[in-house]
C-alpha cells in the first residue's frame, strides 16, 4: 500500500479533527468543551489547507475560531458555567437523540458515497482540485467539457506548495457574486433579520 | 571534498529538498529577526519615553571593565593604559571625552544590555503559582499570547525573490496568496489567551481584564480587515509580496511619487487609501494593546489587568507577546502602506539588474529601517496620548470605524468605477 505524504497529513488531520468533535460533547467543563471545538475549527481549516482551498481554510478560523468561538468563551466565563450538571434523561430522551444522530448520519454516509467517482475508496473531489488552476478564470472559455463522471474520482491529490494559487479565492468570489450573488444576498438579509431580532429582543423596556 | 560538494548539489537540485532548506533558513532567520526586534523595541520604548518625558532613561547598563580582569588584564583602568598607548595626555579634551562617555569604568552599550538584563531577571525570579488558579489554562494562556505572533510572520515579505541556478527563492518564508489574511486570522488567534489568562486567574482583576481584552480584539478585528479592503480592490491581489512589488514598481500606497503613481487616477484613490491607512494604523494599536487602547491592563482600574496573577517567565511571555504583535502589526503597516521592502524611485529595478543578491541585502535592510520607524512611531504616540475611556474606545470602534470603513470601500469602488 504506497500512501503518498499528503495522503499520511490527510488521514492524520481527519483524526485528530474526529478527535477533538468528541471532546466537545464528552468533556464536562464547558471551558474546555469550547477549546477543543476550537481545535476542531483548527484541524478542519488544516483539511482544506491541504486540498488547496487556502481562502476556505482561512475563513474557517477567521470567522469559526477567531470570532464565533471567542464570544462563546466570552459568554460561557461571562454566566460562570460550573461543571455540567449530570443528565438524569428519560429513556425517551436517549432514544429520540439516538435517532436523530443516526438519521443526520445516514444523510451524510448516503451523500457521500452517491458522490460519482467515490468508489473503492477514492477521493471524490481530486477531479477539482486538479483542475482549480488550469480553469481559465474570467475568459469566456469556460465551455470545457467536464470530466465523465467516472474519472472524478482518484487518490487524494498531492500537495504542492508552490502550486496552490490565488485561483481558490478568485474561484469563489467569482461564483459568489455571478451565480449565486441573489442567494447571497437573500442570506445576507436573513442575517440582517436575524441581528435585528436579537437586538430587539436585549433591549431594555422603559416601563414608565 | 568535491564528493561532499557534489552531493549537496544534488541535494539542492531536487526540488523538495531545495524547497524545505530554504525555507528553513528563512524562517530561523525571520523568527531570530522578530526575537531580536522584541528586545530592541522594549529598549526603543524606554528611551523614547526618556527622552519624551525629559529623563536619560536606560543609558548605563554597559559591560563593567571588571568582567575582564580574570581574564588576566591587571590593570584597574585599562583606558589609561590605552591613552598612554596612543600617547594622548591623560587630561587632555580626548581624555575628558572617553571619561565622560564612562569608558574607563564599562563598555557603553548606551543602554542595550538593559532588556536582556531585564530578562535574565525574569528568568531567574521565583515562580509563584496562586493555588487558586485553573492550572491547565493558566500555563497554557502565555503560550497562546507568545505563539500566534510569531507565526503571523511567515507571509510577511522582507526582500524580493532570488533566481539561483536551483531555483527561485521568494525571500518570505510562506509566500501564501491570502497573505494579509494569514496575519489577521493568526494573530486574532491570541485573544485565546488573553481570555483564558484573565478567566483561569480565577480572581476579579485579572477576569475584568480578560473581558475586556477580548471585546476590545473582537471589535478591533472587524474594523481592521474592512479597512483594508481599499487597498486590496486597488491592488486586485491578497499576495503581500505581489502588493510589495506593486509599490515598488509604481509608487508605495502613501508616496506614489514614481513609476505609474504619478498619474492623475493613482492621486484621485490617495484619499480612499489614507482614510484606509488612518483606520488600519489605529487598529493595529488597538490589537496590540497599546496605549491608548490599552483598556485590558490598565493599572488605574485594573491592577494589571489578565497577568495580574502572572510572575516570571511566565509574565515575561506575555510581555513579549505584547511586543511581538507590535512588531508584526508595524511589519503589515509597513507592507501594505509604506512599500515593504522596496527603496523606491526605481531603485530596486536597477540594483536587481547589478546584482539580485545586493538588491536583497539592501531591500532587507531597507525594510527593517522601515519597520524601526514605525515602532518609533508606535512608542511615540504611546507615551504622548493619555488613555481613553473604554466607552469611548468601543464607541471609536463601532460608531466610526466600521461606518467610515464601510462608506470608504463605497467611495473606492465608485473611483475605481470611473478611473478604468
Amino acid at each position: 500500500m504506497d500512501l503518498a505524504i499528503s495522503a499520511i497529513i490527510f488521514y492524520v488531520l481527519a483524526a485528530a479533527a474526529l478527535l477533538s468533535a468528541v471532546g466537545v460533547v464528552a468533556l464536562r467543563n464547558p471551558v474546555s468543551c469550547a477549546l477543543s471545538m476550537a481545535l476542531c475549527f483548527g484541524f478542519v481549516a488544516a483539511i482544506f489547507f491541504g486540498m488547496g482551498a487556502s481562502f476556505i481554510g482561512i475563513a474557517q478560523i477567521i470567522i469559526y475560531a477567531g470570532a464565533v468561538l471567542v464570544l462563546f468563551l466570552f459568554i460561557i466565563m461571562m454566566l460562570d458555567v460550573k461543571q455540567e450538571e449530570p443528565v438524569s434523561g428519560s429513556h425517551w430522551f436517549c432514544i429520540t437523540g439516538v435517532v436523530m444522530a443516526g438519521m443526520l448520519a445516514g444523510i451524510f454516509c448516503t451523500a457521500t458515497l452517491r458522490l460519482p467517482g467515490a468508489t473503492g475508496g477514492r477521493c471524490p473531489v481530486r477531479v477539482l482540485v486538479e483542475n482549480l488552476g488550469e480553469m481559465n478564470l474570467g475568459n469566456k472559455s469556460q465551455t470545457t467539457p467536464p470530466a465523465s463522471p467516472a474519472s472524478y474520482g482518484g487518490a487524494l491529490p498531492a500537495l504542492c506548495p508552490e502550486k496552490h494559487g490565488s485561483s481558490d479565492a478568485r474561484l469563489l468570489g467569482e461564483n459568489l457574486f455571478s451565480h449565486y450573488s441573489i442567494t447571497f444576498a437573500v442570506l445576507g438579509f436573513a442575517l440582517l433579520a436575524g441581528a435585528v431580532g436579537a437586538v430587539a429582543l436585549g433591549r431594555k423596556l422603559h416601563r414608565d | 571534498m568535491e564528493t561532499i560538494w557534489t552531493w549537496c548539489c544534488d541535494v539542492l537540485r531536487n526540488p523538495q529538498w531545495f524547497y524545505l532548506i530554504t525555507t528553513a533558513a528563512k524562517l530561523v532567520l525571520v523568527f531570530a529577526v522578530i526575537l531580536a526586534f522584541v528586545v530592541l523595541s522594549v529598549w526603543i520604548e524606554r528611551r523614547v519615553a526618556g527622552w519624551i518625558q525629559d529623563r536619560p532613561g536606560p543609558n548605563r547598563a554597559g559591560l563593567p571593565l571588571f568582567l575582564l580582569r580574570p581574564f588576566g588584564s591587571k590593570e584597574k583602568q585599562p583606558l589609561s593604559k590605552l591613552l598612554q598607548f596612543f600617547g594622548c595626555p591623560p587630561d587632555g579634551i580626548i581624555a575628558r571625552l572617553c571619561r565622560w562617555l564612562r569608558l574607563d569604568r564599562e563598555i557603553p552599550t548606551f543602554g542595550l544590555m538593559q532588556p536582556c538584563l531585564d530578562g535574565g531577571k525574569l528568568f531567574l525570579k521565583q515562580e509563584i503559582t496562586p493555588k487558586y488558579v485553573r492550572t491547565i489554562y493558566f500555563i497554557m494562556a502565555p503560550m497562546l499570547v507568545l505563539g500566534p505572533p510569531l507565526v503571523a510572520a511567515a507571509v510577511v515579505p522582507f526582500a524580493s525573490g532570488v533566481d539561483t541556478h536551483f531555483g527561485h527563492i521568494s525571500m518570505c518564508v510562506a509566500n501564501l496568496d491570502i497573505g494579509p489574511l494569514w496575519v489577521f486570522a493568526v494573530s486574532g488567534l491570541s485573544v485565546y489567551g488573553l481570555t483564558l489568562a484573565g478567566w483561569s486567574s480565577n480572581s476579579k482583576y485579572p477576569f475584568l481584564g480578560g473581558l475586556r481584552a477580548t471585546a476590545q480584539f473582537i471589535s478591533y478585528e472587524v474594523a481592521m480587515g474592512l479597512s483594508v479592503i481599499p487597498l486590496l480592490m486597488v491592488y486586485g491581489t491578497l499576495n503581500l509580496q505581489e502588493i510589495v512589488q506593486c509599490q515598488a514598481d509604481s509608487g508605495w500606497t502613501l508616496l506614489p511619487l514614481w513609476g505609474e503613481g504619478m498619474s492623475l487616477q493613482r492621486w484621485v484613490l490617495f484619499l480612499p487609501l489614507a482614510i484606509s491607512f488612518l483606520m488600519f494604523a489605529t487598529c493595529i494599536f488597538a490589537e496590540a494593546n497599546r496605549t491608548p487602547f490599552d483598556m485590558a491592563e490598565c493599572e488605574t482600574d485594573l491592577v494589571g489587568g489578565y497577568h495580574t496573577e502572572y510572575s516570571s517567565m511566565k509574565f515575561a511571555s506575555f510581555f513579549m507577546g505584547e511586543y511581538a504583535a507590535m512588531v508584526i502589526g508595524s511589519a503589515m503597516v509597513v507592507t501594505l502602506f509604506l512599500g515593504g521592502w522596496s527603496i523606491g524611485f526605481g531603485v530596486d529595478a536597477w540594483l536587481a539588474d547589478c546584482s539580485e543578491w545586493l538588491a536583497v541585502l539592501c531591500q532587507f535592510i531597507m525594510f527593517l529601517i522601515k519597520l524601526l520607524a514605525f515602532i518609533f512611531f508606535f512608542v511615540w504616540v504611546r507615551w504622548t496620548l493619555p488613555r481613553f475611556r473604554w466607552d469611548q474606545v468601543m464607541k471609536l470602534c463601532w460608531l466610526v470605524f466600521i461606518e467610515l470603513a464601510v462608506v470608504n470601500i463605497a467611495l473606492t469602488a465608485v473611483i475605481l468605477y470611473f478611473v478604468h
